[in-house]
C-alpha cells in the first residue's frame, strides 16, 4: 500500500502540475490562469486563487467549452474550495460563469456533487484537475451539449 | 501498512535523542508525516521564534528526499509564501545517506545564513541585496508578529 500523501503536500502537488510551464517556483495566481489556459490551449487549468494562503484552501478554475458544443470557445471560471479534509473529501465547485448545466444549481452555479459522478464516487486519488476535466466531458454530453445557453459572459 | 525499518529507526532516534532547538513528532495516523517545530537560531532576525513546519517522508523515501514546507508565516529569501524551502539538500543534492535530522539542521541553520543569492522569494532576496538592515528588521518582526504565540 502506498504512502498516504498529507493534504497540503497533495496540494502542493497539484499546485506544481498546475504551473508547470511557467516559471519554476512562482505561484500561479487566478490573472495567470487565464493566460495560461489561453497559451498552452489546453482544456482545463487551475491555481491558487490566494497567492498567500499557506492553507491552499481555494482556488480559481478555467474550463475552455468542448468543441462541437454550444460551448466551444467559451471560457468557464469556477471556484473551487478545498477543506480541510480534501483530498479524502471531494472539493467544493460553485461556477463564476452562467452556464446552463443539469448539475449546477441554476440560482447561485453551485456543483451538485451528487449528479457529477466524480464527486459522487470521490476517491482519494482524484484530483482538482480530474473534476475539471469531467465537468468539461459532462458539458460534451449528447444531452447536454445542445442546452441553451445564457449569454457569453455573465456571471452568477 | 507495514512501516519501512529505516523510518522506524530514525524516528526512534528523533525522539530519545532530539536535536536542540528541533522538534519532529510523527502523525498517529500517519507515521509518514511529521509536525516540526524549529527555534530561530540565536543571533539571527529569527531568534526567539518558534517556525511550525510539516514534514512528509514520500514512498520512495530515502531514494527520493523529504518534503518539507514552513506553516509559520517567515520573512527569508530562500522560503516563499507558501513555506516552501529552496535548499539544495532537499532537491539536487539529496542523498540517501542525509536524514531527518540532518535536513531539520540544515534548515535551521539557513535560518541562520539567508542566501539571498539563490532565491526563491525574489522579492525578499532583492530587498535582502538593496538593503539588508531593513530585510532584517522585517524578519525580525515578522518574527514577533507570527512565530511567537
Amino acid at each position: 500500500m502506498a504512502a498516504k500523501v498529507p493534504r497540503n503536500f497533495r496540494l502542493l502537488e497539484e499546485l506544481e502540475k498546475g504551473e508547470k510551464g511557467l516559471g519554476a517556483g512562482e505561484s500561479i495566481l487566478a490573472e495567470d490562469v487565464l493566460q495560461n489556459l489561453t497559451m498552452r490551449q489546453e482544456a482545463c487549468s487551475y491555481g491558487l486563487a490566494d497567492g498567500d494562503d499557506l492553507m491552499m484552501s481555494n482556488w480559481n478554475g478555467t474550463i475552455l467549452g468542448p468543441p462541437h458544443s454550444v460551448h466551444e470557445n467559451r471560457i468557464y471560471s469556477v471556484n473551487i474550495h478545498c477543506d480541510s479534509d480534501y483530498p479524502d473529501k471531494p472539493p467544493v465547485l460553485q461556477f463564476v460563469s452562467k452556464v446552463n448545466l443539469p448539475c449546477v444549481d441554476a440560482r447561485n452555479g453551485k456543483v451538485d456533487p451528487s449528479k457529477l459522478p466524480c464527486l459522487a464516487n470521490w476517491k482519494r486519488d482524484y484530483t482538482m484537475e480530474t473534476v475539471l476535466i469531467e465537468l468539461r466531458r459532462y458539458m460534451a454530453l449528447p444531452q447536454h451539449k445542445k442546452l441553451p445557453q445564457p449569454p457569453e459572459g455573465t456571471t452568477f | 501498512m507495514a512501516l519501512p525499518k529505516r523510518i522506524i529507526k530514525e524516528t526512534e532516534r528523533l525522539m530519545s535523542e532530539p536535536v536542540p532547538g528541533i522538534s519532529a513528532v510523527p502523525h498517529e495516523d500517519n507515521l509518514r508525516y511529521f509536525d516540526v517545530t524549529i527555534d530561530g537560531p540565536a543571533s539571527s532576525p529569527y531568534e526567539g521564534g518558534k517556525f511550525r513546519a510539516e514534514l512528509f517522508l514520500p514512498d520512495d523515501y530515502p531514494m527520493t528526499p523529504p518534503k518539507i514546507r514552513f506553516l509559520t508565516k517567515i520573512y527569508h529569501p530562500n522560503i516563499d509564501k507558501l513555506g516552501r524551502i529552496c535548499l539544495d539538500v532537499l532537491k539536487s543534492n539529496w542523498s540517501p545517506a542525509l536524514q531527518i535530522r540532518t535536513i531539520l539542521l540544515s534548515i535551521q541553520a539557513l535560518l541562520g545564513a539567508p542566501n539571498p543569492d539563490d532565491p526563491l522569494a525574489n522579492d525578499v532576496a532583492q530587498r535582502w541585496k538593496e538593503n539588508e538592515p531593513a530585510a532584517i528588521q522585517t524578519a525580525r518582526e515578522w518574527t514577533k508578529t507570527h512565530a511567537m504565540a
